[in-house]
């Protein structure tokens, strides 16, 4: 699967494109503006980065571009600017999704993940690892043909975790995408655990094997 | 003080002064005017009574003197005694046939005749006259007051005139707001300064609107400036966190680095925001359900109170609806409740009440008031708690004073309060 990131921040692409190509991915890199809009004229990719404020233009004008010449690549806005005109002119001119800057690389894996299964599978949508079972449409879970019976936290959890499987996911990320800006208000991340355990008590009671890993001082890994 | 007030006053002051001393003056000098000819009348008619009064005490027939004046009468009497200058005094006499006493003006002369010493009173009242120096005096104050009446309200409704260009550029000014910049087209007047004045009142404007365009640029840039190096510093982080082998120590000072740049894209997300608000560029207005922003903010920060034990009771007696923007009607009652929940304990309790226009958020938590005088500060913060920015009530302020809100901090009863009050004018 194809990726371009079109990003002035050079150190920035750098880590993103490193980040997604552990997930199989085909990073393409765009710096500027004329380099962006000359690569969507000749590529088509399943997924943009697309960084709004560029050397030589905005993005929202290769945004718009993209939607004029009909193309159906999906595409993230990733923005500094942390301003509500910004998400709403770029989700107006039909991106498929806004994460403000500075965000979290699993994050943004799982945002990814998200779109381009949003955009190439319209029908059934089933992720399955050896005897573990997603279903993306129905938002169930199931071992070995059985359904699981786990929260939405919980199967929010496990998405997030498949997403950036067999790559270390930092407490605050995960804190981040379960409670969103309210993440904060934890006096610590206690509440992670509480929800890991639960997933992992769920997942190996219906015979899944233990795919969930702490990971000391830093977080949490899906090996698989 | 009104500007139309202020020319005024002074004509006015100055009016009721003359108006004030005027009018004891004019009534005295009439009744000073009135008293002279009264004098002079007594006086001729002592004058004519003399000769005769003096022949008829030689024949004994005083009682057949006969005068002739409906206003003014006499009395003769054998004196003991005699003065040689007449005397004129205004005396109190008991009128028997209007039944009280009334003022009379009495002339009282000494004379001998055959060295017998006579008395001879000449007395008039003053009854009439006083009236007529009432009435003239009362309709001289009507006169003055008319012309004072009628003197304002000309002087008014020409200042009025003058300065009706000067008010209508001061309501154009109300009204212009620098984020929407709407030219203020002011209108030509006939007056040279009122010209001048809406010229450079437009040079103003428009080098406000300037700066604040330069401003607004800058906030920008410096949330770019500062989110770029924090995002890198945050993906390359995790970038680290994936290499391997990794030893327990560096794992630990990983996670705490994770945890500081977290922390730092916090804050400087709460500064973008603060300099936002303050840049006023939360500037579309719409009618908002209080009661409903409270409402969604109480569920979505329900998980977080569990985690706490803390139990959250409502009393809701009113619905309130505010014309503002709404997401700083959001930012503000985001901030009040995330600091009701982080300052609280563990099985402390967040009360939340809306009545008569007023919301009012109370938290269990630290025994100790909290400084009303600092608490509003950037911050300035009393809390250990490191994921505390000391942002969010200055943030409440301002939101507070941009819709003309007051905020009020008050511990009672254990609980910290937060009372606003959307008084509705």
């Amino acid at each position: 699967m194809k990726i371009l990131i079109v990003e002035d921040e050079k150190e920035l692409s750098k880590s993103m494109a490193t980040y997604l190509q552990r997930e199989s991915y085909t990073c393409d890199v765009a710096y500027d503006f004329k380099d962006g809009m000359r690569k969507i004229e000749i590529y088509d990719y399943d997924c943009i980065l697309l960084d709004i404020s560029l050397p030589g233009g905005s993005g929202l004008k290769i945004l718009k571009a993209l939607k004029d010449d009909k193309k159906l690549d999906g595409v993230i806005i990733i923005s500094a600017k942390d301003s509500l005109d910004d998400k709403i002119a770029g989700l107006n001119l039909g991106a498929d999704d806004y994460l403000p800057k500075p965000f979290h690389l699993s994050e943004l894996s799982a945002r990814i993940a998200a779109v381009i299964r949003r955009k190439r599978f319209q029908g059934s949508n089933v992720m399955v690892m050896n005897e573990l079972t997603i279903d993306l449409q129905a938002k169930t879970v199931s071992v070995n043909n059985k359904p699981v019976d786990i929260t939405r936290k919980e199967y929010d959890l496990l998405l997030y975790l498949v997403s950036n499987k067999n790559r270390v996911i930092s407490k605050n990320a995960i804190a981040e995408n379960i409670s969103g800006d309210s993440a904060d208000l934890y006096d610590n991340f206690d509440f992670i655990y509480a929800h890991m355990k639960n997933l992992k008590k769920k997942l190996t009671a219906a015979g899944c094997g233990d795919y969930i890993k702490s990971v000391y001082g830093m977080g949490y890994k899906f090996t698989i | 003080m009104k500007l139309l007030q202020k020319t005024i006053r002074s004509y006015f002051i100055y009016s009721v002064f003359v108006l004030l001393v005027a009018i004891p003056v004019f009534y005295f000098v009439i009744q000073q005017i009135v008293r002279k000819d009264v004098d002079r009348d007594l006086l001729a008619t002592k004058e004519l009574l003399q000769p005769r009064i003096t022949e008829a005490v030689l024949n004994n027939t005083t009682n057949q003197v006969i005068f002739f004046n409906q206003d003014i009468s006499f009395s003769i009497s054998i004196s003991t005694y005699t003065r040689e200058i007449d005397s004129l005094m205004t005396v109190e006499i008991y009128d028997s046939i209007a039944r009280q006493t009334t003022p009379q003006r009495v002339l009282t002369s000494y004379f001998t005749v055959n060295g017998k010493p006579c008395l001879l009173q000449v007395k008039t009242s003053l009854v009439n006259n006083n009236e007529l120096i009432k009435s003239i005096v009362k309709v001289q104050v009507i006169l003055l007051l008319l012309l004072l009446a009628g003197f304002f309200m000309i002087n008014r409704s020409l200042s009025k005139r003058i300065w009706d260009p000067f008010y209508k550029t001061l309501s154009k000014l109300h009204q212009y707001k620098v984020e929407k910049h709407e030219p203020l087209a002011l209108e030509k007047s006939s007056v040279y300064e009122f010209d001048d004045l809406n010229q450079s009142l437009e040079e103003l404007t428009n080098r406000t609107y300037q700066s604040y365009l330069s401003q607004k640029e800058f906030t920008e840039n410096a949330s770019h400036e500062m989110q770029s190096p924090l995002a890198v510093f945050q993906s390359k982080l995790e970038l680290l966190m994936q290499t391997a082998p990794l030893n327990e120590e560096q794992a630990e000072l990983m996670g705490d680095l994770a945890d500081a740049s977290q922390r730092m894209a916090r804050l400087n997300k709460s500064l973008v925001l603060l300099t936002k608000i303050e840049n006023n560029q939360f500037a579309e207005v719409e009618t908002i359900s209080l009661n409903q922003v409270v409402e969604s903010y109480l569920q979505q920060y329900h998980p977080q109170a569990e985690d706490k034990k803390i139990s959250i009771f409502r009393d809701i007696q009113s619905e309130i609806s505010l014309e503002a923007n709404k997401a700083l009607i959001e930012i503000l009652i985001d901030n009040l409740l995330r600091n009701a929940i982080r300052h609280n304990q563990v099985d402390g309790s967040i009360r939340v009440k809306i009545a008569d226009e007023s919301l009012t958020i109370q938290n269990t938590g630290t025994s100790i008031a909290l400084d009303p005088g600092k608490i509003f500060q950037r911050f300035k913060k009393d809390s250990k708690d490191s994921n505390s920015i000391g942002l969010g009530l200055e943030m409440v302020k301002k939101i507070c004073s941009i819709y003309h809100y007051t905020i009020q901090y008050q511990f009672s009863y254990n609980l910290h309060g937060f009372t606003i009050r959307f008084n509705k004018s």
